[in-house]
């Protein structure tokens, strides 16, 4: 018997109709993803079972009694709980209050001593009791941290079923990666697990059956996980073949036009302190990095949004500083911005107002001249496959999160600006709409505009750009063709300095222990990449420098590499020796290696002492608090 | 919700467009309004009392004009009723030393005077609205006493009087000034830049602020524009009485909140037509004008007047609900 069992759900929005006869069952002990693109009810599914909205039709039986509620207070009662993408905590109080505060719509007294012992508890079981205090305010914390104060909010409930809706929106990889650690020992626990997500890579890693919706109905129930190919899950929930979403087989091997954009130790406090990057008219670049690293905010204060305090910005070949976004759009530069919802739409205009907007700011008369754009704007609506006559609809917000970004990317269009900024293009955007955007973003490369986006999705980072600039706490690190670098490796480039802080005390201890270089590398097939290196010594050079990257063959630790042994190996040359150690993660995973390379003409130190150093020195991660261990 | 599949759209019919434009909808309760008061007075229609209620809507229509501005960018202006009190006052005061048209120019500036100051206190200081006009209602309403030692002034030239007796088109001056005014706003604001600027900042100023709108310029321009607007119901408001008071225009800010409120404006900004606000001014007078005529006593006036304000507004956030659904 299943936990939750929804049959013959029916839900319809004034003249929409959000689910037409969906079906769901939740087992217990399992995580079951909901996917499905933009519009196809999914959303609208897990409000449902959380009681947030209540269906026109249709039963919901949980543990098999037929389920009446009509206020998600009625689903608390019964142990269904919600993680919401739009964190729902009350930013003044503490997490403590923030976990317990569904507890204050139950009646009888509150017992703060018993709350805060089972608080606690509750951390611990989930390991994170040292990431977390239960006495600060919710808005001092982190977006990760606050999604942990909804699932303990949940879990104080005593939820058998817990809702994730779209978790890692605004997570890191690293944070994400963590989180799905935490639904995997949900589910160990025996709770049902509901997993709303379009990310494939997330449903592939976390969930063991998958629902998909489409157009408000099943087109697939329950399908085991490991039955399903990517492709597969594409085809069900688009309803047709969508092969290479990144356009990679359209992409024409263009040579970069002159330099448009050319940022100089860019430095706009407190999240931006030294940028520096060139983007080329044709090119499309990457701002890669987690969030938090200062990569909106360096293309907000290219566009005007905030001021640089020094560094130099060359627009166009003349040194450019936008006081205002209207300074920016006058000279050719566009922005999609981060958040749609609050930077981008205007919802009491019309959908031919909103995209008529940045016109408006970038015309200097005291009238519209809206006419003069129309010809433009219809030719636009034609390419990005949007309907023409929708350009009246009073109001955008009824529009799929794909359409709206459509109707934004073809407000900035029309200017035909020189520079186009896309800050997270594709996020909350279905996998149909985002291949058709990465198609427009080539194709306007194509016609000679440079394009510079910013990205959490690597794999989107690595797919789309021409080329990547890795950034690290508001420091562009190193530069990257797109087609040579791989997810793992970008990830540990974009690992915020401060937690990689303990990994360069360690190289610094090595150097002067052992004298040398001592390095952080990672490996990938043929390359290899230098996250970190401490030490000038010239005659131990390994053959690259931090935020590098060469091939393994061109480097001066080829030898060691390839024999990967426990003690130093000499370079056939007889310079050079270096040991090298892998470090592993919390999780096991492949966190790259220590290295040391000595001037091999001196007497090498003993390599055991090397290794236990290492090993010794408990590394944090680059993800915060999770810890580094030697590989046995 | 962003959960819509097919998004077919109904068709309307033109009856049903008709009511789902705000305008057409305060038209008609502007009309029924009338009709009520019609059949409970047989004076009500009568041309005596519609050019008496037309007389009594230029001093608040003049204010709810500007206030509509401000209400459309999400804020609000408490100062109006006030500075048309002191304006008035730099008027009756200044006639003798610059004669009339240079007291009015000096009137109208120091109304844009003091909204500069609101709209750069609430826009570049960061205040909320509310408390930088409320601070300024009340420094307004001093100010009217220092200047004029809390006398009144009586002995107003004929020229400033003829604005209100004077007809043109069929109209009384102040009448067609006040349509005149509303057409040209009703111009601007939507076919004017600055104007689809004030509504973009209402809805969502951060949206319009990266889309290159000038902003805070437009902001500022919005409580100039009231606080100009207060001058100019000043000038009115002395030529119908023929005397300035320093005590003129008190309340003055309620009924023009009430007034757009009622016209259909959204107090959080974004929503709102001066039309709408037009109306919204017709049917505060007539019920008050009605309930003159029916001999309601004044003490019981304002319980009428609030009761109908918020049931006015109920009626018509139930219906536009119902048409947006």
């Amino acid at each position: 018997m299943s936990l939750l069992a929804l049959t013959g759900i029916w839900k319809r929005f004034g003249a929409t109709i959000a689910l037409a006869g969906a079906d769901f069952a939740l087992a217990e002990g399992e995580v079951h993803a909901l996917v499905g693109a933009n519009g196809a009810g999914k959303s609208t599914l897990s409000r449902i079972i959380s009681g947030h909205i209540q269906p026109d039709r249709g039963e919901i039986r949980l543990a098999g009694r037929v389920l009446g509620h009509t206020s998600s207070r009625d689903a608390i009662r019964s142990g269904i709980a919600m993680v919401t993408q739009e964190t729902s905590l009350a930013p003044d109080l503490s997490v403590l209050e923030n976990i317990m505060l569904p507890r204050m719509g139950m009646p009888g007294r509150l017992q703060w001593q018993r709350l805060r012992r089972q608080a606690r508890d509750l951390l611990a079981e989930l390991g994170q009791e040292e990431r977390l205090s239960l006495d600060v305010p919710v808005s001092s914390l982190s977006i990760g941290q606050r999604q942990m104060v909804e699932i303990l909010k949940a879990l104080a409930l005593d939820s058998r079923i817990i809702i994730f809706d779209e978790p890692t929106a605004s997570l890191s990889p690293l944070e994400s990666e963590m989180l799905f650690g935490i639904i995997r020992a949900l589910a160990g626990r025996g709770h049902g697990v509901i997993f709303v997500s379009h990310r494939l890579e997330e449903i592939f890693a976390v969930t063991d059956r998958i629902t998909v919706l489409r157009e408000g109905r099943v087109a697939a129930a329950g399908v085991p996980t490991d039955r399903l190919a990517p492709p597969e899950l594409v085809r069900l929930m688009v309803g047709r073949e969508v092969s290479d979403i990144y356009a990679r087989a359209g992409r024409v091997q263009t040579v970069p036009g002159g330099v448009v954009l050319r940022v100089q130790h860019l430095c706009s406090p407190p999240q931006v302190k030294d940028v520096s990057f060139e983007v080329r008219a044709g090119e499309i670049v990457a701002l890669a990095g987690l969030v938090g690293a200062g990569r909106s905010e360096t293309v907000e204060t290219i566009f005007g949004l905030r001021r640089a305090t020094s560094g130099t910005i060359i627009f166009d070949g003349k040194p450019f500083y936008p006081r205002s976004p209207q300074d920016a759009i006058r000279a050719g530069i566009g922005l999609i911005p981060e958040d749609r919802r609050r930077q981008g739409i205007v919802p009491d205009f019309s959908v031919r107002e909103n995209l008529l907007l940045a016109h408006l700011g970038h015309h200097r008369g005291f009238g519209l001249a809206y006419e003069k754009r129309m010809a433009a704007a219809r030719s636009l609506f034609d390419l990005l496959g949007l309907p023409e006559q929708r350009l009246l609809d009073a109001n955008m917000l009824t529009f799929s999160g794909g359409m709206q970004q459509k109707v934004i990317l073809a407000r900035w269009l029309l200017l035909a600006p020189k520079l186009l900024l896309l800050d997270e293009p594709t996020r909350g955007v279905d996998i149909g709409t985002r291949s058709a955007i990465y198609s427009l973003l080539r194709r306007i490369a194509a016609e000679g505009i440079a394009v510079l986006v910013v990205s959490s999705d690597f794999e989107e980072v690595i797919g789309l750009a021409d080329r990547i600039v890795v950034m690290s706490d508001g420091v562009s690190v190193t530069e990257i063709p797109g087609d040579l670098v791989d997810i793992e490796n970008l990830a540990m480039f974009a690992a915020p300095r401060s937690s990689a802080q303990r990994t360069r005390s360690l190289l610094e201890e090595l150097t002067e222990s052992y004298g040398g270089v001592a390095y952080w590398i990672g490996v990938d097939g043929k390359r290899l990449f230098c996250f970190d290196r401490v030490g000038e010594d010239a005659a131990a050079d390994p053959g690259f420098r931090s935020g590098g990257f060469v091939e393994i063959g061109a480097s001066r630790i080829a030898a060691a590499i390839a024999r990967m042994d426990h003690g130093f190996v000499l370079e056939p040359d007889g310079s050079r020796a270096s040991i090298l150690v892998p470090i592993r993660g919390r999780r096991g995973h492949d966190m790259g290696m220590i290295g040391l390379t000595v001037d091999a003409r001196r007497p090498l130190p003993d390599a055991a002492s090397v290794r236990a150093r290492v090993e010794s020195a408990t590394v944090p991660a680059a993800l915060g608090s999770a810890n580094f261990s030697v590989a046995a | 919700m962003s959960t819509t599949v097919a998004e077919a759209r109904p068709r309307r019919s033109i009856a049903r467009w008709l009511i789902t434009q705000i305008e057409i909808r305060m038209l008609l309760l502007t009309l029924v309004v009338m009709a009520g008061l019609s059949a409970v007075s047989s004076y009500f229609l009568t041309a005596n009392n519609l050019l008496n209620a037309m007389d009594q809507s230029v001093v608040v229509g003049m204010v709810a004009l500007g206030q509509t501005l401000v209400i459309l960018i999400g804020g609000i202006d408490l100062s109006v009723g006030s500075l048309a009190g002191v304006t008035g006052m730099v008027l009756g005061l200044s006639i003798p030393h610059l004669g009339l048209y240079g007291a009015m120019a000096l009137a109208l500036a120091s109304g844009a005077f003091a909204g500069l100051i609101n709209g750069t206190l609430i826009t570049f200081g960061r205040v909320a609205p509310f408390v930088v006009t409320l601070g300024m209602m009340s420094i307004g309403r001093s100010m009217a006493y220092v200047i004029s030692g809390a006398n009144s002034i009586g002995d107003l030239p004929p020229a400033l009087g003829r604005l209100s007796t004077d007809v043109i088109f069929g109209l009384p001056v102040n009448f067609a000034t006040l349509l005149v005014l509303y057409a040209a706003t009703w111009w601007f604001l939507s076919r004017a830049k600055g104007g689809r600027t004030l509504y973009a900042i209402g809805s969502n100023a951060e949206a319009a602020r990266v889309a290159g709108l000038s902003i805070r310029l437009w902001s500022v321009l919005a409580y100039v524009f009231s606080g100009l607007m207060s001058a100019v119901a000043a000038i009115f408001l002395a030529s119908r009485i023929l005397s300035i008071d320093p005590i003129g225009g008190n309340g003055l800010e309620l009924d023009a909140i009430a007034a757009v409120v009622i016209g259909g404006a959204s107090l959080f900004g974004g929503r709102g037509s001066i039309i709408g606000t037009l109306f919204g001014v017709f049917i505060m007078v007539f019920i008050r004008n009605g309930l003159n005529l029916l001999n309601v006593s004044p003490y019981w006036q304002g319980t009428a007047i609030g009761s109908i304000i918020i049931a006015a507004v109920l009626v018509e956030r139930l219906l536009s609900g119902r048409m947006r659904g």
